[in-house]
C-alpha cells in the first residue's frame, strides 16, 4: 500500500482523499495550495498527491455540504480561495475516522499477528 | 446553476493562483523561473483532465449527454429527410389508431360515472327465492350484466330515504321512457327519464343554466317542472339560451323547463341516453302506456325504480346491506298485501354504482376489446416496419460508428444514441399520432351517430388517454430502436473503416446477418397481417350472412312508423276505432298495396313476451312464448306464409276488443276492493268472456304441440301460486304461421303467439308498391286528417330498420377492414423495403450472375421467390396463430366457423398477389442490372 520510494505517485482512493482534506481543515480555513502542502507536510513526504486531484475533492466536498469556500488573501498576500469546514462536515470527520481507525487496526492486526500475541 | 457557473468560473482562476503560488515556492527554493513553472505544472498534472473532472462534480452529465444526442440525432435525421417522413407516418398511424380506439374505451368502460364521488355511490339489487306478486314491473337495462333486479317500488324508496343514519343521500329514477314533446319546435319523441326530487343533489350534478330539480318539485301539487339534457338541449333546441323558463308539452300536460343539466352528465346509466328529467311526481298526472293496473306512485306492488344511495362515511357495506335487507323483508312480507313469504328470504344486495349501472356498455364492450386488439397488433406492425428501415439505415451508417468507436466513445454511449434517435422519430410520429387520432375519433363518432340518434357516450382526450399515448410512443421507439441500436455499437473496426465497396454497407457476413434480421422482421409482419386480415375477413362475412338471411316475411317495399295515442288522450275504445280507420285510409291509398299494423315492429329492438298454460300441463306450470299484438290483415302484409288455419277476422277483433274490456273491468273492480278484508264481490255471470283468439307460429306448434294439430285447442292464462282474481278466459288456437324472427337477427326463432291488437300504440306496416319513403308526406297527411294532434315518430322502412339492428356488425366489420388494409399496406412496405435492398446489395453479384449466363428471367425467379417465400412462411406462421386467436371472436360471428377455411385461404391468396405486386418493383430492377455497371460498382 504505502511504499517510501521518491517520485511515485500514489493513487488514493477518492474517499481517503476527501477525509484527508476533512482532516487538514480541522484547525481552521486553509486555501488549496496549503491544503496539499500540508498533506504532503504531514506524511512525511510519503503522500505525494496529485495536487490537481485535489480540486475535484474540494468540490465534491462543497457539493455534499462538508466544506463551503470563501475568498481570501493568502500568506503572500495573494488573492486566494480558503476552503473551511462545516458543522456537518465536522460530524462526518469524526465518524470516518473513527472508522478508518477500525478498518486500519483489523487490517494491521492481520498483517502482524506474531507482535499481537506477544504483547 | 448559478451556482455551479460561478464555481466552474472560479476555478480556473484558482488553479492559476495554485500553479503560480507553487511556482513561486519553487523560486524560493532556488529554481529557476522556467523551471519553477515546469516544476509546478507537472506537480498539479494534468489541467485539462482536473478541470473536466471538477466541473463533472457539479454538472447532470446524463443530462448533458441527452442533449448532445438529441441535436446530434436531429441533424442526422434532417439529412435523411425521406426515410425521416415514412418512420414518422408509419408510426403515426400506429400510435393514433391505437390513441382512438383508446380514447373509445376509456369514455365507455374506464372512466367513472359523471358524479360526485362516484366510488361511494352504492346501487340497490334484491333477489328471493320466489317471484314476488307485482301488479308492475320494469327494467331499463339496469343490472343486467349482473344478473340481478334493481327495481323497486316508490313506497320503499320513500321508506328508505327516511333511514339518514345509514344513508347520507338517496335517489331514484326510472327511464328512460317515450314522450311526445312539442314546445320545441314540431311535435316529437323525446326520451324522458323520472327523477326523485334528491336525485341532482344526491349526485352532485349542477346545470350550466337554470336549476336543477329540487324537493319541493317532487310534490303532487308543483307544477310540473323539467330539465333538458345538455345534448338534447343542443339538438332540439339549437342550444338557445331562452329555453329557460318555456313550457312545452309533454303527452298531456305542459310543463315548464327549469334548467339544463350539465355536459358531461348524460344519464347516471351509461349509454342509455335521457333527453329530459323530470320529478316522480308527475308519473300520476301524465298519460302514457297503459301498462299496469296499479298506480305507480304509491302502490308497493309496482317496481319500476332503480335506488341508488350514498353511504354514510363510518358505515360499513356490510351494515348498510342489513339494514336494507331488514326494511325490505319489513316491507314486503308485512305489507298490506304481502308480497312475498319470509321463507322466501328476501335480500337487498348493495352493489357499486359503476359495477351495477353498466347499460349499454356491455353490448359494446367485447368489440372495442377486440378493435384494441387489432390495433396493438398493427403499432407491433408498424414497430417491426420502422425496425426494417432502421436497420438498413444503420447498415450505411458502419463507417460513422466505427470511427466514433475508435475515438473512443463507450458502446454503451453509442447505444444511448441510437435509441435516442429512435425515441426521437417515436415522439414526433406519436404527436402527429395524436392528431391523427383526434380526426380518428370523430370519424368513428360519426359513424356510430348513424345508429344511435346521439351518440351516447362523450369521447375526449383526458391525461389517462394522454398518459396510454406517451407510454406508447415511448415503448415503441425503444423497441423498433433496440435491434438496429444493438447492431449499431457492436461492429467491428476494422472492416468498418476501410472504404471497399465489400465493406459498404457492412461486408457479406454482416449484411447478411442484417439480412436474416430483416427478413425475420417481415416475416413477422406477414404473420400479424394474417391475423388481423382473418378476423377482418371473419367480420365481413359476418355482416353479409345477416344481411342475406330470411328474417321469415318480405322486407322489401314496406314502410313503418308509430303513432302514439296515449299523446292525445285516447280510451281504448277510441284507440281501436282509431287503427281501423286509418288502415283502412292507408290500405286504400294509391301506392299502396296493403296497410296493417302491430303492437311492435319485427325487428325494431322492441318485443313483449308473456307466459300461458297449456291445457293438460301440470297446474301452475306455465311456458314462455314470444308475443306480439296485431291488425287485420298483418300476415298478408308481411307476406308471412299461414301453414294452417286462418287469419284473424273482424269477428275475432270484436271479440278480443270485447273480452279486454270485461278483463280489463273486473281487473279494476279487483284492483279497488284490494286490500278489504272481506270476501272479493265478482259477479259470476258478469265474468264470463270468451277466449282470445291467437295464431302461434310453427316453432311454437312444433314445441308445444308435438306430432297434434294445434288449431282449435286451447290455453289457459298463466296460473300463478295465488288463485286467479276475475274471469280467465285464455286463448283458442285459429292457426298457425311461418316463423319469422321478432325481437333479434342472429338468435333462433322463439315459440311465438300472436293475438289481435285492441288497445296502446301500434306501429303500422304499409307494403308498397314503389320506393316507400315517397309515400311519407302523403302518410302525414292522412293521418293529420284524423287527428291533428296525433304525431308521428320512428318512420323508417323495414330495411333501414335492419340496417339500424345490424349496425354495429356493419361498424365492426367496416372498421375492422380499415385496420386490415392498414396491415396488408404496412407489410407490403416492409416487404418491399427489404427486397429493394436485398437488390441493391446483391447487385455485384447479380451483374456478375449474369455476366455468367443467367437470364433475367432467373434474376427475376431470385427476387421474386426470395419475396414469396418469406410471406409463405410469414402466412403459415399468421393462420397457426389465427387459429388459437379467432376462437375468441365465436360469439360475434355469426353463420361463419371462426375456423373457417373459406376464409383463411382467401386471406392467403388476397396476401400473396399483394405480395407480388410488392416484388414487382425490385424485380424489375434486378432485371434491368447491366452486367458491366455493376461489376465496376464500387
Amino acid at each position: 500500500m504505502f511504499t517510501k520510494e521518491q517520485r511515485e505517485r500514489i493513487e488514493l482512493l477518492q474517499g481517503t482523499l476527501d477525509l484527508l482534506i476533512l482532516r487538514t481543515l480541522l484547525r481552521g480555513p486553509v486555501h488549496g495550495h496549503a491544503i496539499a502542502k500540508a498533506i504532503e507536510f504531514n506524511s512525511d513526504e510519503v503522500l505525494q498527491v496529485e495536487q490537481g486531484s485535489l480540486y475535484p475533492a474540494l468540490h465534491r466536498l462543497i457539493k455534499r455540504g462538508w466544506i463551503s469556500a470563501e475568498e481570501g488573501t493568502s500568506e503572500n498576500n495573494r488573492r486566494a480561495k480558503f476552503y473551511k469546514l462545516t458543522a456537518a462536515g465536522r460530524r462526518r470527520l469524526t465518524v470516518e475516522t473513527s472508522k478508518w481507525d477500525k478498518m486500519a487496526g483489523a487490517i494491521a492486526r492481520i498483517l502482524r499477528p506474531a507482535e499481537q500475541e506477544g504483547e | 446553476m448559478k451556482r455551479r457557473e460561478r464555481m466552474v468560473k472560479d476555478l480556473e482562476q484558482d488553479i492559476r493562483d495554485h500553479i503560480e503560488t507553487e511556482t513561486q515556492d519553487n523560486i524560493a527554493r532556488g529554481m529557476s523561473p522556467e523551471d519553477a513553472h515546469y516544476a509546478a505544472m507537472r506537480k498539479f498534472g494534468n489541467v485539462t483532465r482536473y478541470t473536466e473532472e471538477t466541473r463533472e462534480v457539479w454538472s447532470f452529465v446524463w443530462l448533458e449527454q441527452l442533449l448532445q444526442d438529441a441535436r446530434y440525432a436531429i441533424r442526422t435525421l434532417t439529412h435523411s429527410p425521406g426515410f425521416a417522413a415514412i418512420v414518422i407516418i408509419t408510426l403515426a398511424l400506429g400510435i393514433g389508431a391505437n390513441t382512438a380506439i383508446f380514447s373509445f374505451i376509456d369514455g365507455i368502460l374506464l372512466r367513472s360515472l359523471p358524479v360526485k364521488d362516484p366510488q361511494q355511490l352504492v346501487v340497490f339489487s334484491w333477489s328471493a327465492h320466489a317471484r314476488p306478486k307485482l301488479t308492475g314491473h320494469s327494467g331499463y337495462g339496469d343490472c343486467l350484466n349482473l344478473n340481478r333486479d334493481c327495481s323497486f317500488s316508490i313506497p320503499f324508496f320513500k321508506t328508505l330515504r327516511t333511514h339518514t343514519d345509514t344513508f347520507s343521500g338517496m335517489a331514484a329514477f326510472a327511464g328512460p321512457l317515450d314522450y311526445d314533446f312539442s314546445g320545441g319546435g314540431p311535435a316529437r319523441m323525446a326520451q324522458g327519464q323520472y327523477v326523485s326530487g334528491d336525485f341532482f343533489s344526491t349526485l352532485g350534478v349542477n346545470t350550466i343554466m337554470g336549476r336543477p330539480l329540487g324537493m319541493p318539485d317532487d310534490s303532487p301539487s308543483a307544477p310540473p317542472a323539467i330539465v333538458l339534457s345538455y345534448a338534447y338541449w343542443q339538438r332540439a333546441f339549437g342550444g338557445e339560451r331562452s329555453v329557460v323558463g318555456r313550457m312545452v308539452r309533454l303527452n298531456n300536460i305542459s310543463s315548464v323547463i327549469v334548467g339544463v343539466a350539465e355536459p358531461r352528465f348524460t344519464n347516471l346509466t351509461p349509454g342509455n341516453p335521457v333527453d329530459f328529467f323530470m320529478p316522480f311526481s308527475v308519473a300520476d298526472r301524465i298519460r302514457s302506456e297503459h301498462w299496469g293496473h296499479g298506480d305507480r306512485i304509491s302502490d308497493p306492488s309496482v317496481w319500476w325504480s332503480v335506488i341508488v344511495g350514498r353511504l354514510k362515511p363510518g358505515v360499513s357495506l356490510a351494515q348498510a346491506q342489513a339494514a336494507a335487507t331488514t326494511m325490505f323483508v319489513n316491507e314486503t312480507t308485512h305489507g298490506a298485501t304481502p308480497l312475498l313469504n319470509e321463507a322466501d328470504a328476501p335480500a337487498v344486495k348493495l352493489l357499486p354504482a359503476a359495477q351495477g349501472l353498466d347499460g349499454e356498455t356491455s353490448e359494446i364492450a367485447p368489440m372495442f376489446y377486440l378493435l384494441m386488439f387489432a390495433v396493438g397488433l398493427i403499432l407491433l406492425i408498424a414497430c417491426a416496419n420502422v425496425a426494417g428501415l432502421m436497420l438498413a439505415r444503420s447498415a450505411t451508417r458502419q463507417r460513422e460508428m466505427a470511427v466514433r468507436l475508435a475515438l473512443g466513445a463507450g458502446r454503451a454511449r453509442i447505444m444511448r444514441q441510437l435509441l435516442t434517435e429512435s425515441v426521437l422519430l417515436s415522439l414526433v410520429g406519436g404527436t402527429l399520432g395524436v392528431f391523427l387520432s383526434l380526426w380518428g375519433i370523430k370519424a368513428i363518432t360519426a359513424l356510430f351517430s348513424s345508429g344511435y340518434e346521439a351518440f351516447p357516450f362523450v369521447i375526449a382526450p383526458d391525461w389517462r388517454v394522454l398518459l396510454f399515448t406517451v407510454g406508447v410512443t415511448f415503448a415503441a421507439g425503444i423497441l423498433f430502436g433496440l435491434a438496429p441500436a444493438l447492431r449499431g455499437a457492436r461492429i467491428d473496426l476494422t472492416p468498418g473503416l476501410k472504404e471497399t465497396a465489400s465493406s459498404l454497407p457492412g461486408g457479406a457476413a454482416h449484411s447478411g446477418r442484417w439480412f436474416r434480421l430483416g427478413s425475420a422482421l417481415v416475416v413477422a409482419q406477414v404473420a400479424l397481417s394474417i391475423v388481423v386480415l382473418i378476423g377482418a375477413g371473419l367480420l365481413v362475412r359476418t355482416l353479409r350472412n345477416l344481411h342475406n338471411l330470411n328474417p321469415g316475411f318480405d322486407t322489401r317495399s314496406i314502410l313503418l312508423f308509430g303513432v302514439n295515442p296515449a299523446a292525445a288522450e285516447y280510451t281504448d275504445q277510441k284507440t281501436a276505432q282509431l287503427y281501423t280507420d286509418l288502415q283502412q285510409r292507408f290500405a286504400s291509398l294509391p301506392g299502396v298495396i296493403s296497410a296493417s299494423y302491430s303492437a311492435d315492429a319485427l325487428l325494431s329492438g322492441n318485443h313483449s313476451s308473456d307466459n300461458v298454460h297449456l291445457d293438460g300441463a301440470p297446474p301452475k306450470s306455465n311456458v314462455s312464448t314470444e308475443w306480439l299484438a296485431v291488425g287485420p290483415d298483418f300476415f298478408s302484409t308481411m307476406r308471412i306464409p299461414l301453414l294452417a288455419g286462418r287469419t284473424f277476422t273482424p269477428a275475432d277483433f270484436a271479440s278480443a276488443a270485447a273480452t279486454n274490456a270485461t278483463v280489463t273491468a273486473a281487473a279494476d273492480a279487483s284492483a279497488k276492493v284490494a286490500g278489504s278484508a272481506g270476501p272479493l264481490n265478482v259477479n259470476p255471470s258478469e265474468a264470463q268472456a270468451a277466449p282470445a283468439p291467437v295464431i302461434i307460429n310453427e316453432a311454437f306448434a312444433r314445441q308445444f304441440f308435438p306430432n297434434q294439430d294445434p288449431v282449435g285447442k286451447h290455453m289457459g292464462n298463466p296460473q300463478e301460486d295465488e288463485p286467479a282474481v276475475g274471469p280467465q278466459p285464455g286463448y283458442l288456437i285459429v292457426g298457425i304461421a311461418g316463423n319469422t324472427k321478432y325481437n333479434s337477427l342472429r338468435s333462433a326463432i322463439e315459440p311465438t303467439t300472436y293475438l289481435p291488437q285492441v288497445s296502446n300504440s301500434a306501429h303500422f306496416e304499409l307494403r308498397t308498391a314503389a320506393d316507400p319513403t315517397a309515400l311519407i308526406p302523403v302518410v302525414r297527411e292522412v293521418v293529420s286528417r284524423v287527428d291533428n294532434n296525433l304525431p308521428l315518430f320512428n318512420v323508417r322502412t323495414q330495411t333501414e330498420q335492419i340496417e339500424q339492428m345490424l349496425f354495429l356488425d356493419r361498424l365492426m366489420s367496416e372498421i375492422s377492414s380499415a385496420f386490415a388494409l392498414l396491415a396488408l399496406v404496412l407489410a407490403c412496405i416492409g416487404l418491399y423495403g427489404l427486397l429493394s435492398y436485398e437488390v441493391a446489395r446483391r447487385t455485384r453479384e447479380l451483374g456478375i450472375r449474369m455476366a455468367l449466363g443467367a437470364q433475367r428471367r432467373d434474376l427475376l425467379r431470385l427476387v421474386v421467390g426470395k419475396g414469396i417465400l418469406l410471406v409463405l412462411i410469414g402466412a403459415a406462421i399468421g393462420i397457426a396463430a389465427a387459429i388459437g386467436l379467432t376462437r375468441f371472436m365465436s360469439t360475434i360471428l355469426y353463420g361463419v366457423h371462426a375456423d373457417d377455411p373459406l376464409t383463411f385461404a382467401g386471406v392467403v391468396i388476397l396476401l400473396t398477389l399483394v405480395a407480388l405486386a410488392a416484388c414487382y418493383i425490385p424485380a424489375r430492377r434486378a432485371m434491368r442490372v447491366d452486367p458491366i455497371v455493376a461489376l465496376r460498382y464500387e
